[in-house]
């Protein structure tokens, strides 16, 4: 097995028993984007250098001795929506296509504070919105497992990368899924936290309130590692939790003995393919035989979900978007006679169709004369659905979905219809509006030969408890690693 | 629900290509009409959660950013300033 | 035909904390363009605001202070707009719970003492946008960031000023009390306080008319303009058989006019919507309370009292009372109760208010005690020096550490009142007038001043005139 297909935790204990060095590593993860990336096209910006040099530091510290963290050496790919100083951000935009932050998202400094080697910045969907990956204004990532269809999105190149062994960890968003279907197309781990758990500052924003740092990796205890590091307050998110957290990876027990498992019927629904239907249920079915039990649950307003989604995104979204403006950073058009002529042919030329599209529906759900038809009834919504979790906790300890109703679609088949590609969210969308953590780890392969995922979902804060159940999932199922056709 | 979208798209500061508008006049109107279907709800909504206050921050002041680095990423800059069309007011 | 017209007012006063609102940027006035300027401030994607725990204190203090109901809990708001200015493209600000709702201010309109009433709606808290500049020479405009991010209290008042006079004593009465809680710097030429006025007029008796808002207005002679303007404008419309349209205009002060900014069809649709980046705002009752007892005395309750209290005519009181130091500057030389509190009053608002305004300074910056200063009176009122001869002393001991005393002895300004000293003069001026003496003698006695003059020439202004006179009038009577 080459050093870029293995995991975060045996890579550390090679370089603790200095079996291998984190030049090596870099140097091997570095080779595989080179032999892979133009098939898949998961980075907008390789750090080769810089990656190298902090190789470099990480075994001068082993060398002299030092303790070194789990993370140290460990090739990480960053999504290009998290900003890195002096490393262009782009959010797969041509709005910000030259955009260089003079500054550090708190999860970058936390990643460089443990030695973290950020390999790239991935790709995604423009600004975070999309299913697909197909939306950058760059490059369309393809699913490394088949490269005719797309990765998912938005944080297809975070998941793409994982999955090729173009990184061993990444940092993914979520606001609607983003993290999680990417990981089930691409048939790797991904944690959405809860929200207030992972500091946003520095996360250009799509939907504040919904927005989320996540990590994705090739196993539950490199996602617990990464997870561990980033979590935490932090003083320059006002939305960050005040509370402790511990170390995840180190507390994992897999063991699901008594665990009560909610199986709420909706997402068991003519909408999901029976496929799917059956590898989640004997998925399910493996974790009662390890002392589990399954109560059945009811989430009655999940069919609202999206609807309150979009409306609560895109509100956000139209706000939030409103300062690409051709005026402080990114880009300005060329031709102008006036500021409002800057203002429209900058953005017109420089967001894509779907971010229009969602500015519109948000600048539309927020206008005079429509706020309490529209936003307002969707916060309403948004409360309802939370009490329905909060009601389904008071009967399970973990609620259990299929992540996507379907596995990875192909690349072109849904980018005429925004419905049917929003469709592809319907599992994920009531976690974020509803702030809980949820992960998706991998449970079987389809008959079209690509990864199905499961979503296990758990009451705020309670991400040790699924890092311990689909830990013991992974013991059972397997996990995949990196995906067949690109193993080394 | 018929959306003016050319009203929606000038508070956005967007012009839309003539050929594009009659498609996003349609894929907005579904997007509206599959948020229409949820419910009217009962209860007021208030946006105040007293159980979660926030922090507020020490008024202490922290380090400010070089002035290059402010200006590092403007298009157009002229004495220390980000320029922008004349404004006439 | 007869109108009248009813004024509201929306003052927004920038806070004089250490730290902008949302960042931890200098708040300062003055400083190199685009220098007090971060990341989070000039709106770059990803950062995040974090609230200023001391702009909130400020303004529930102000709310106190205008007998505002505080809501212990309360939240901000995006209002939505389109300049550049404004880097995020949206303001901070709150629209439905501000911090400070429901209060009241007692103003003093007219030198009789009458008090007027004035409803305040609500004070909230919002950020401050850039200052654009304008270059003849350059085909563009320059954006500063510097200003973004400065904290701003809005208080709006309610409707319900009815003449320009009152508007002007709301404003200064307002003006006052940030100087007192020492909130504001309140310097009107770098802009920290400004208002939006809003007029109407209608015929008495019947409903208010429809309002006009008036952006701009910098100084509160400016504003007093503004609704004079605004007012005859409205009504000229109305005697033309015209109808006013709800419309924003804006108020050029060099000009002394107003123009159409935008109609109400072209009003901006603000998209307002509840912050998602800050959470609820709760403020513990405690700390409510505290705020409220750390309150001072504050102008117009100080100046009810000076009236009252110390007898003192509105002309006076107002003055004193008109900043904090220079009230508390009074206040600290009537405790020497050594000199009449007329007389303080006099030489503060009379010789030394002229130094200040001259020089362009405060109290503060001078050597001047409250020691100084009523010894000095004491010294006038005991008949030791002259008003005049005070004069020349106050110039001295205002700008150094000496004490009244030795300017008095340095420069010899005792006043003589030594009658043997005086006798040998008045005689000299005697004899030089005889005229003068028989004027006198005929029965116009006003000679006298001008022969108390001529003796006060003699003495080189060291004579006491009420000995003089005196001597004078024995010299003739026993001639
Ligand atoms: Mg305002
Ligand atoms: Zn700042």
């Amino acid at each position: 097995m080459e050093l870029f297909e293995m995991t975060a935790a045996s890579l550390s204990e090679k370089l603790r028993k200095k079996e291998c060095s984190a030049v090596e590593i870099t140097r091997s993860t570095l080779g595989q984007i080179s032999n892979t990336e133009k098939q898949i096209g998961s980075f907008v910006t390789v750090c080769e250098e810089r990656a190298m040099q902090k190789a470099e530091e990480v075994d001068r510290k082993i060398a002299a001795g030092e303790t070194i963290s789990p993370l140290a050496g460990i090739p990480i790919g960053v999504k290009d929506n998290i900003c890195t100083k002096d490393v262009l951000t782009t959010c797969s935009s041509k709005m910000l296509y030259n955009f260089v932050p003079p500054y550090n998202a708190t999860v970058v400094d936390r990643l460089e504070q443990a030695d973290a080697v950020i390999i790239g910045k991935c790709n995604m969907d423009e600004y975070a919105m999309g299913s697909s990956c197909e939306t950058s204004y760059f490059k369309k990532t393809k699913n490394p497992w088949n490269s005719e269809y797309v990765p998912g999105g938005s944080s297809g190149g975070s998941a793409s990368s994982v999955s090729a062994g173009e990184a061993v960890l990444a940092l993914g968003s979520d606001t609607g899924g983003s993290i999680r279907l990417p990981a089930s197309y691409c048939g790797v781990v991904g944690l959405k936290p809860t929200y207030g758990s992972v500091s946003r500052y520095g996360l250009v924003a799509f939907a504040s309130s919904l927005d989320q740092i996540g990590p994705l990796g090739r196993s539950v205890q490199d996602v617990a590692t990464l997870y561990s590091t980033i979590c935490g307050r932090d003083p320059m998110d006002a939305t960050s939790a005040v509370r402790e957290y511990g170390d995840f990876a180190g507390k994992m027990n897999r063991s699901v003995k008594g665990l009560r498992i909610g199986v709420p019927k909706e997402y068991f629904g003519d909408g999901v393919d029976p496929e799917i239907k059956t590898a989640v249920m004997s998925g399910i079915d493996l974790l009662v035989k390890e002392g589990a039990q399954t109560v059945p649950v009811s989430l009655p307003s999940t069919d609202y979900a999206l609807s309150a989604y979009y409306i609560i995104s895109s509100a956000e979204a139209s706000s939030n978007l409103a300062r690409f403006d051709g005026v402080k950073y990114g880009y300005r058009t060329e031709k102008y006679t006036n500021l409002l002529d800057l203002y429209e042919k900058t953005r017109s030329e420089g967001f894509g169709d779907e971010v229009k599209r969602r500015i519109m529906l948000g600048t539309f759900v927020l206008s005079s004369g429509f706020y309490d038809a529209y936003y307002k009834r969707a916060k309403q919504m948004q409360q309802k659905i939370s009490a329905e979790y909060a009601l389904a906790y008071s009967q399970c300890d973990v609620i259990l979905t299929p992540t996507s109703p379907s596995t990875a679609f192909k690349i072109g088949e849904r980018t005429d219809d925004p419905l049917k590609m929003y469709a592809a969210d319907i599992c994920t969308v009531t976690v974020n509006i509803a702030g809980l953590p949820a992960i998706s780890v991998p449970c079987g392969i389809a008959s079209n030969g690509l990864p199905i995922g499961l979503q296990m979902i758990g009451p705020k804060f309670s991400e040790q408890l699924l890092f311990d159940v689909a830990g013991c999932f992974e013991n059972l199922c397997g996990g995949f690693g990196v995906a067949p056709a690109m193993k080394g | 629900m018929q959306v003016d979208i050319l009203h929606i798209a000038k508070l956005a500061r967007l012009s839309i290509e003539e050929e594009k508008m009659e498609k996003f006049q349609k894929e907005m109107e579904n997007i509206v009409a599959m948020c229409e279907k949820m419910p009217l709800m009962e209860g007021d909504y208030t946006a105040v959660d007293p159980s979660h206050p926030m922090e507020l921050r020490k008024d202490e002041v922290r380090p400010s950013l070089k002035r290059e680095d402010v200006l590092k990423n403007a298009p157009q800059t002229q004495a220390g300033c980000v320029v922008v069309p004349k404004i006439v007011e | 035909m007869n109108y009248e017209m009813t004024i509201g007012l929306e003052v927004h006063a920038e806070l004089n904390t250490a730290t902008k609102i949302y960042c931890g940027c200098r708040n300062s006035f003055g400083a190199q363009v685009n220098s007090n300027c971060c990341p989070i401030c000039t709106g770059m994607p990803g950062t995040l605001p974090t609230l200023n725990e001391k702009v909130v204190e400020y303004a529930v203090k102000m709310g106190h202070a205008l007998h505002c109901k505080i809501n212990p809990v309360s939240k901000q708001d995006r209002k939505n707009y389109f300049y550049p200015d404004l880097p995020k493209a949206y303001q901070i600000s709150q629209f439905d719970i501000p911090l400070c709702e429901k209060g009241y201010l007692d103003v003093m309109v007219d030198e009789a003492g009458s008090i007027k009433r004035i409803g305040v709606t609500r004070i909230h808290i919002e950020e401050d946008a850039g200052k654009l500049l304008h270059d003849e020479s350059f085909s563009g405009s320059l954006v500063d960031f510097n200003r973004c991010g400065v904290p701003l209290i809005e208080i709006v008042s309610e409707p319900d000023m009815h003449s320009s006079t009152e508007a002007k004593a709301y404003l200064e009465t307002i003006k006052a009390i940030l100087q007192y809680i020492d909130i504001s710097d309140c310097k009107m030429q770098e802009g920290s306080i400004r208002c939006d006025i809003n007029v109407s007029v209608c015929r008495p008796g019947e409903p208010m008319g429809t309002r006009c808002e008036m952006k701009n207005v910098n100084t509160f002679s400016g504003a007093v303009r503004a609704i004079e303007y605004e007012a005859k404008r409205q009504i000229e419309v109305l005697e033309a058989g015209g109808i006013i349209h709800q419309e924003t205009r804006r108020w050029d002060d060099v000009k002394g006019e107003n123009f159409l900014l935008r109609s109400k069809e072209d009003s901006h649709d603000y998209r307002y919507f509840p912050e998602p980046d800050l959470l609820t705002i709760v403020i513990e009752k405690e700390k409510i309370q505290r705020l409220k007892d750390e309150l001072p005395e504050l102008p117009n309750q100080k100046l009810k009292r000076y009236m009252e209290g110390y007898g003192l005519p509105y002309f006076d009181a107002n003055l004193l009372t008109e900043n904090p130091d220079k009230a508390a500057f009074f206040e600290r030389c009537l405790e020497k109760e050594n000199c009449k509190t007329k007389n303080v009053s006099n030489w503060i608002l009379g010789d030394i208010s002229r130094i200040l305004n001259e020089k362009n300074l405060v109290l503060a910056d001078t050597a001047l005690t409250p020691e100084k200063l009523t010894n000095m009176i004491a010294l006038i009122e005991k008949g030791t020096i002259s008003v005049t001869a005070g004069k020349t002393v106050l110039e001295q001991i205002i700008f150094s550490d000496k004490t009244p005393e030795q300017v008095i002895q340095e420069k010899g300004l005792a006043q003589i009142s030594d009658t043997g000293a005086l006798e040998a003069i008045v005689k000299a001026v005697l004899d030089a007038n005889p005229k003068s003496i028989a004027d006198y003698k005929g029965g116009k006695t006003n000679v006298i001043g001008f022969l108390v003059g001529q003796c006060m020439r003699q003495s080189k202004g060291q004579g006491n005139p009420t000995v003089l006179k005196e001597l004078i009038e024995k010299q003739m009577q026993d001639d």
